[in-house]
Order: C-alpha cells, then structure tokens, then sequence
C-alpha cells in the first residue's frame, strides 16, 4: 500500500472506524513506514489539541444585544410585517407601473405635446357632450308638439269609442 | 431562553471558525437575528440544536464567502483564555498549549467548508451523520473534508515541530 494511500485511511484508522484487514494492512505500513508514522503521530497531536480549546463564555455586552433582539423584532413585526403580504404583491406591482407612467410624463421631454393632446381630447369630449345634450333638447321639443296629436289619434281610434272618420280626420 | 441556551454555543462556533473575538460576537447577533426570523418556518420535528447549528454554519460559511474573512489575521491565541488548559505535568500542559496555537494559527488556511467540517467534528465534538445533515451533502463528503484538514493541520504541526527541533 502506497503512503498516499495510507493518508486517506489514517483519519478512520484513528477513529476504529476500519474493518480489520484494513486495520492490519495500515499497520503493516505503519511498521515499515516512519514518514507515516510520524503524520499519525502529527495527526494524533491535532485532534488531541483541536479537542483542547476551551469554551469561552459570552461577554455581558454580547449577551445584552442578545436579549435585546426579540424586543426589536417584534417592534418591526408590529409595524411593518404587513407590507410583507403576498395579497398586497399585486397593489405593490400596480403602484410601481403608474409611478413609472407618471414619472415618465412628469420628467419626459415630451411633457407639453402630451398635455395638448390631452386638452384636446377634453375638449373633443366635451362638444361632444354639447351635442348630445342639444340633440337631446331638440328631441324632448318635438315630443312636446306631437303630444297633443297622438292623444287625439289614439282618442278617436274604434277601440276606445271613436270613428273611422274622425280618425282620418 | 434562546439566548442563555444556545448563545455560548453559537458564540464559540462563530470565535473558532472566524477566528476573530470581535467578528464573532457581530456574527453570533447577525445569527440570533436570523433565527428569530426564522423560527416560524422551524419544523417541530427536527431537532432544535440541529437546526440552530445549521442556521449558524451556513451564515458563517455565507458570511465569509462574502467578506473573506481570510485576509484577516485570527486574534493571539492567549488574548481570550485559549491557552487555558488542565494538566497534571507542567511541561506537557505547555506543549499542548503550544500545539494548539499552531492548529488555531493555521485554521484559517483551511478553506471555509473544511475548516467548518474540521470545527464541528473535533472541536464541538458533533457525528459525522449531524454534519452531514447540518451542510447538506453525504456523509462521505464530510469524512473526506475532515480527513484532508486535518491531514493539512497536522502536517503544519509536524513543520513546526521539525523547524523548531532544527533551531
């Protein structure tokens, strides 16, 4: 077994994790082999000094802007956690679009050829209403002046008691 | 409660992996902050130091991949009672005082993943299984990660040993 080998399987060596002709193979190497032998001893030394280092206990200071976090937390929780909705993507994402269609009109270059094509359209708009409402006065006049002849027609018609003549009439 | 339960827990890993006392305690608050974020999406069925540690690692590992932590030196290793050890004979707690120096001054040549992997096995004394689960990866990743640190520790050790014998 070559020593690049060995290498890999020194960790499991050390921690009883090899089958036994594994085992016995390294230690056949181990044997012959003193440049190993002292990366086990090496290695042997690390995991005894890694397993050495103390635990160090918190600073007070530490352990106050610990304790102080949830406090902060829930503060935010209350607050703000609400924008945080899913349902409000959907306002978020409408909002954004008239802010950028906005902000296009207010910073764009063409902001007085965009202001006079919507001053005509109110304009175009309203003579429109105009004469829709003109139209309208025209109708309810003509209305007014055929009223009193439909009712003499319907008046003189058979089923309500009048004659043929007076309804040619 | 979380704080007195797990803060020593996530402090030491944060001090161990970034190697800088100041660094550590900004990053056990950056990871406190994380897991009261979280602690609604902790699943009742896991284990909570398991899942804690997970939190902890992957800001770690997150956070150094972003700052690189590596170029900046880990503190002196007797500035925060590392040397501290218990021994019986003098000599021997001096030398593996010393060792341990040189394993805390050589942690940051390891890269991130390894060094993570190294930390939670022989320092924090976790299975290779908890790691396993903890990074996401199979077991026989985290075998070959501690295997190759600790491989790359030892052989700084024997360096040091050796020049030292030489002067």
């Amino acid at each position: 077994m070559t020593c690049d080998r060995i290498e890999g399987l020194l960790s499991p060596y050390l921690e009883g994790e090899l089958g036994d002709e594994a085992r016995r193979l390294v230690d056949l190497h181990l044997e012959a082999c003193p440049d190993c032998r002292n990366l086990l001893a090496a290695l042997t030394e690390t995991r005894t000094a890694l397993s050495g280092f103390p635990e160090l206990e918190i600073s007070e200071s530490l352990r106050e802007r610990l304790l102080e976090i949830p406090g902060k937390k829930m503060r935010f929780s209350l607050s703000l956690d609400f924008l945080l909705k899913p349902s409000l993507q959907p306002v978020f994402a409408t909002a954004a679009v008239f802010m950028t269609l906005v902000s296009f009109y207010l910073f764009g270059p063409y902001k007085t050829a965009i202001d006079r094509t919507i001053d005509r359209k109110i304009h175009h708009g309203y003579s429109q209403v105009e004469k829709l409402y003109v139209k309208a006065g025209s109708f309810r006049d003509r209305l007014e002046a055929g009223k009193d002849n439909l009712l003499v027609s319907v008046k003189n018609l058979e089923i309500f008691g009048g004659s043929k003549d007076q309804t040619q009439q | 409660m979380l704080v007195n339960a797990y803060a020593k827990r996530v402090f030491n890993l944060a001090y161990q992996f970034a190697g800088s006392y100041q660094e550590a305690e900004d990053m056990t608050q950056d990871i406190f902050l994380k897991l009261y974020g979280t602690l609604s999406k902790y699943d009742v069925r896991r284990d909570f130091t398991a899942w804690l540690l997970t939190v902890a690692r992957n800001h770690l590992i997150d956070a150094y991949r972003r700052t690189k932590w590596e170029k900046t030196s880990r503190d002196e290793f007797d500035e925060h009672g590392l040397a501290a050890g218990e021994s019986a004979d003098p000599e021997a707690g001096l030398e593996a005082a010393a060792s341990r120096k040189i394993i805390w001054d050589s942690l940051n040549l390891l890269s991130p993943d390894i060094r993570m992997a190294v930390i939670l096995r022989d320092i924090q004394d976790k299975s290779y299984e908890e790691i396993a689960q903890m990074a996401g990866v199979p077991v026989g990743t985290i075998k070959s990660r501690v295997n190759r640190g600790r491989l790359q520790l030892a052989g700084i050790l024997k360096e040091n040993k050796e020049s030292d014998h030489d002067l």
